[in-house]
């Protein structure tokens, strides 16, 4: 029986885990070679043509064309299926018969189905290629190996997209030429296996691989230094014979791997994955486009495992992270999502700071000392609109909420084209759902300012800009925004107002979270807030906490009395087989539905069997994972319904 | 074969039509009295050595490559054929012309027949025609060997007793391109449209008449890894020599025009078999196949890219040793060969059979 187990974590679609076959257990991403690739712990081999190590798992390949001899197989081998090489000259039809013919390979020859691994055509349309799947995962079958040519061109891209289709708890193997360089990227696409044969191929080839590049061995060049301790064994590569040659930059190229994938594993733990990825894009124009390629084409796939939560700083350095799933689900999130108060009738535009949450920023501690002096408890009725890149605006109320608390940027004050284009966008969506009368007062320069301009045309509302020379910070600006404000005070803000401050906030978040309505439902008129937006505010409806806003993620956490408030929106909510819950955590297999839209971190609503709200917690994984997943933690419970006797 | 097979074997008839393109309505119309090509080199010669004389006559060119079968994967020959049917005259005065060749050469002479196709295809090589050449042949002494040229359909009873009672007692052989002695690798890779059983047949059919086989072996049909590609023209020279094979001439695809493997060769698909494969498959059968029949590899294009070739660097000397062990058979031209790029070649030997990535080496050096 071979089996693959996904552990607790994510990054995008990357995951860790484990795959066992017989009495090993090895724990994934892992690397695959050939079986004298001593360092690696998983190895390939072609049946009856290689040597089989003794006692030790492989994954043993059928050949395409005749094999015999399947006795020779043992039961903890993994079985790749037989195929034909170059098959994609052939076209379409030519590859979904070849995924029947290893269907009635599978039958016919009677191979345990768990260790049977599908070789995926590299011609195939998406739609036969999900059919054929569901019918392996029938047959018990988890496992499919994508081939990669490692030009990162049009036929590897096809794989993904292909990768894209498999059913979320299958193990993928990524097979064929994947450069050192592609292992982060591969991984955080979501694959398992990466084949380090490369490291081989090169070395007979005299090439030295690096982590982003690769070096020509020759007579008649110094070779680069190098620490690993296969170089360091011999500082003259020059005078060696070829196959000691051979040996010394096998061994340097397959610990290149090694380094980069633990690289990458550490990354996506402590959640820098995708930033890993993006940074390794300037190894070549290939896979900067390829992973442009992927953002646009596959933004639902990597949208799914990208968690809507977390702690760590998030850099974003260039246009590869202007549409990272984590960012553009953000933008496109508060588009459909936030709600303005309709007590705000300025809406004022500042520019973002390079220290997060923004209040905490000497420049937005300086703006909210001028709002506060020139009109006092009249800065309710201020809609605090923060401009930046690339998330584009950000309400105050959002400030706290991830990535908008990590998100870090290099900060020159230029703007490129992209970007700019994508804030006009945002801030102009923005502006449409406040009221025509609302006046939006542009405390910004700069870059920030040219957005403004910008998007003039599409603003319905009066814009008065209050930053004088080009500085928002300067004494000057500050005094025409305080000037403008008291201005205001008689023409605009000429209400009642009180502090309003904990309660927009809160109901913001909880748009944000649960959908449009759901602050309103938790944060009623008669709810009693109490707290401080910097550490925690407590949300109270006829003395019972329906939830509690935290800081530090910026997210709200429900109370079973909070959960039943909005469980009637249809949002995060995972029904649960059992009646109570026992224990701290659900496990996917407990689970018997979940919206699809719940993403790992969101929290998360638990219905029982007999439609009651039965606990709250947080989400490990997707929902629609919590419902293909027959192991694992989908939620970590926060309350349950006491046990009932 | 399966149902599945089936479907597959279609898609490559058609990808194999498809890449013929229009390639057969324009080839260049030629002097009809002119053969395709003739030329003479040394030979071995049962246990002596001679000199062999090649000619390739021009006609309407192979049946299976003018029919809707689309032809072998591997193949354009028929493109240096005439194009239209050949008047039985033109074909006698080709072969006149082809012979004067000979001039002055001594004997032990081998005279080989090709066509762009069969030459006992009675419409390719009207009997007449046929029945004129071989009696031409008969009328020279020198000459002890005959080579022809056919797809085992054609060798039938009746034509083969026209051809031993023509030409003798002379040494006769048939060429009968087998390729692969597995079928599903002859019909899906190869699309060569016979059976095992069927060329089994043609050459007990000669056998009967006295009529030896010369089996042409294909190295690196499109669709097989390095290592299949070795495994099976291995299994192939065994097979076709325990059959009753006289002589194995392997061939190594050479990407020819207007072919599927053209068409996977330009896009990376497809990469000619090492010379390092080739000359371990000489090798290994030398070993394994009965020493009197005698296996000959005369590669096309060698050490070029659309031929078997190996690094740039050693492949004259794996085509020199070829050239040598097919007139002797001795394996020692072998044992001398070395290069840095044998672990290229055992590195795409084991990687191709897991990763079925065909590795051209287009890309990946810095």
């Amino acid at each position: 029986m071979t089996e693959f187990l996904i552990a607790r974590g994510h990054d995008g679609p990357a995951r860790i885990g484990s795959y066992s076959m017989g009495e090993m257990a090895i724990s994934t991403p892992v690397l695959v070679g050939p079986s004298h690739a001593d360092s690696l712990t998983l190895h390939y081999a072609a049946l009856n043509r290689d040597e089989l190590l003794k006692d030790t798992p492989m994954i043993v390949a059928i050949p395409g064309i005749s094999y015999s001899r399947l006795d020779r197989l043992r039961d903890y081998d993994s079985i790749l299926l037989p195929s034909l090489i170059a098959d994609e000259i052939l076209g379409l039809t030519a590859g979904s018969l070849l995924l029947k013919q290893q269907m009635s390979f599978l039958k016919e020859q009677q191979i345990e189905s768990s260790g049977a691994i599908v070789r995926v055509p590299a011609s195939l349309d998406e739609g036969s290629f999900v059919h054929v799947l569901q019918e392996f995962s029938h047959m018990g079958v988890r496992a499919a190996a994508f081939r990669f040519d490692g030009d990162l061109g049009p036929s590897d891209y096809r794989m993904v997209t292909l990768r894209s289709q498999l059913p979320r708890n299958w193990f993928a193997l990524a097979i064929g030429r994947i450069e050192p360089y592609s292992v982060p990227l591969m991984h955080y696409l979501g694959f398992d296996v990466f084949d380090a044969s490369r490291a081989f191929e090169a070395a007979a080839q005299g090439i030295r691989l690096w982590r982003t590049d690769a070096e020509l061995v020759a007579d008649d060049e110094t070779a680069r230094h190098c620490a690993c301790s296969a170089c360091e064994s011999q500082p003259d590569l020059n005078i060696l014979s070829n196959s000691k040659l051979i040996e010394i930059l096998t061994n340097h190229n397959i610990s290149t791997y090694r380094m980069v994938l633990s690289e990458s594993i550490h990354a996506m733990q402590s959640g820098r994955l995708r930033w890993l990825v993006e940074s390794l894009t300037h190894a070549t124009p290939s896979l900067a486009s390829f992973l442009r390629r992927v953002d646009r084409g596959l933004y639902s796939f990597l949208e799914e495992f990208t968690a809507t939560a977390g702690s760590s700083t998030m850099p974003l350095i260039g246009p590869e992270s202007y549409n990272s799933p984590a960012i553009k689900r953000f933008r496109e999130k508060l588009v459909s999502r936030f709600t303005p108060p309709t007590h705000k009738r300025i809406v004022l535009l500042l520019p973002c700071s390079a220290r997060k949450p923004y209040s905490d920023s000497k420049s937005h501690k300086r703006f909210a000392r001028t709002i506060e002096s020139a009109i006092g408890l009249a800065r309710h009725g201020i809609a605090e609109t923060i401009l930046t890149s690339p998330l584009g605006v950000i309400p105050r109320e959002l400030e706290r909420l991830h990535p908008v608390a990590q998100y870090d940027i290099p900060v020159t004050g230029d703007w490129d084209a992209e970007e700019t284009a994508i804030a006009v966008r945002a801030l102009t969506t923005h502006l449409e759902k406040f009221e025509e009368s609302v006046v939006v007062v542009a405390h910004v320069s700069g870059g920030y300012l040219d957005i403004v301009k910008q998007g003039e045309d599409n603003i319905r509302q009066a814009l008065i800009y209050t930053s004088s020379d080009g500085s928002a910070t300067s004494g000057a600006s500050l005094d025409l925004l305080d000037e403008t404000l008291r201005d205001m005070l008689e023409l605009v803000l000429d209400g009642e107002y009180r502090r309003t401050d904990l309660e927009d906030t809160l109901r913001a978040t909880a748009d944000f979270q649960f959908g449009s309505g759901a602050g309103e439902l938790l944060v009623p008129e008669d709810a009693s807030l109490r707290g401080k937006l910097y550490r925690t505010v407590i949300c109270q409806v006829d003395k019972e906490q329906v939830c509690a806003y935290n800081a530090v993620s910026g997210m709200l956490s429900l109370t079973l009395a909070g959960a039943r408030r909005i469980a009637g929106l249809g949002q995060n909510w995972v029904r649960f087989e059992g009646k109570e819950v026992k224990g701290g955590s659900i496990f996917a297999v407990g689970v018997k539905e979940a919206d699809t839209g719940i993403r790992p971190g969101d929290e998360v609503i638990v219905i029982g069997q007999d439609e009651r709200v039965v606990a709250v917690g947080r989400s490990e994984m997707s929902g629609i994972e919590m419902c293909e997943f027959e192991k694992g933690r989908a939620v970590t419970v926060r309350h349950k319904l006491g046990v009932t006797t | 074969m399966n149902g599945i097979t089936d479907g597959l074997k279609d898609i490559i008839t058609k990808a194999s039509l498809a890449a013929r393109g229009s390639s057969l309505s324009r080839i260049r119309r030629r002097n009809l009295s002119e053969p395709a090509a003739k030329w003479v080199v040394q030979s071995r010669i049962g246990s002596e050595v001679g000199y062999a004389l090649s000619i390739v006559l021009a006609t309407s060119g192979c049946s299976h490559a003018r029919s809707e079968k689309g032809g072998c994967t591997m193949c354009s020959y028929i493109l240096d054929g005439a194009g239209q049917n050949v008047p039985t005259e033109d074909l006698i005065q080709q072969f006149q012309n082809a012979l004067t060749s000979l001039k002055g050469l001594m004997a032990p002479i081998s005279v080989k027949v090709y066509t762009s196709g069969s030459f006992l295809d009675p419409v390719e090589v009207p009997p007449e025609a046929r029945a004129e050449i071989l009696k031409a042949i008969d009328e020279d002494d020198r000459v002890r060997q005959v080579v022809l040229e056919s797809r085992p359909e054609y060798m039938t009873d009746e034509t083969a007793s026209l051809v031993r009672e023509i030409l003798g007692d002379r040494e006769i052989e048939i060429g009968m391109g087998l390729e692969s002695a597995d079928d599903g690798v002859r019909f899906l890779c190869i699309n060569k449209g016979f059976s095992l059983s069927e060329f089994e047949t043609a050459l007990k059919t000669a056998a009967s008449h006295g009529i030896g086989t010369r089996a042409y072996v294909l190295v690196k049909p499109p669709f097989l890894t390095e290592r299949d590609a070795l495994l099976d023209a291995l299994q192939t020279i065994i097979a076709a020599a325990e059959l009753g094979a006289t002589t194995i001439s392997v061939n190594p695809v050479n990407v020819q025009k207007h072919t599927l493997v053209q068409r996977m060769w330009s896009r990376g698909h497809y990469r000619p078999p090492w010379l390092w494969t080739v000359t371990e498959i000489l090798k290994e059968s030398r070993d394994q196949v009965a020493s009197d029949v005698n296996v000959v590899c005369d590669p096309v294009a060698a050490g070029k890219p659309r031929g078997t070739h190996n690094c740039g660097k050693c492949d004259d000397a794996f085509v020199k040793a070829i050239r040598q062990f097919s007139l002797d058979q001795s394996t020692s031209h072998f044992e001398v060969l070395d290069c840095g790029c044998k672990s290229q070649w055992s590195h795409v030997l084991e990687h191709e059979d897991f990763a079925q990535l065909v590795h051209s080496l287009r890309f990946h050096i810095p």
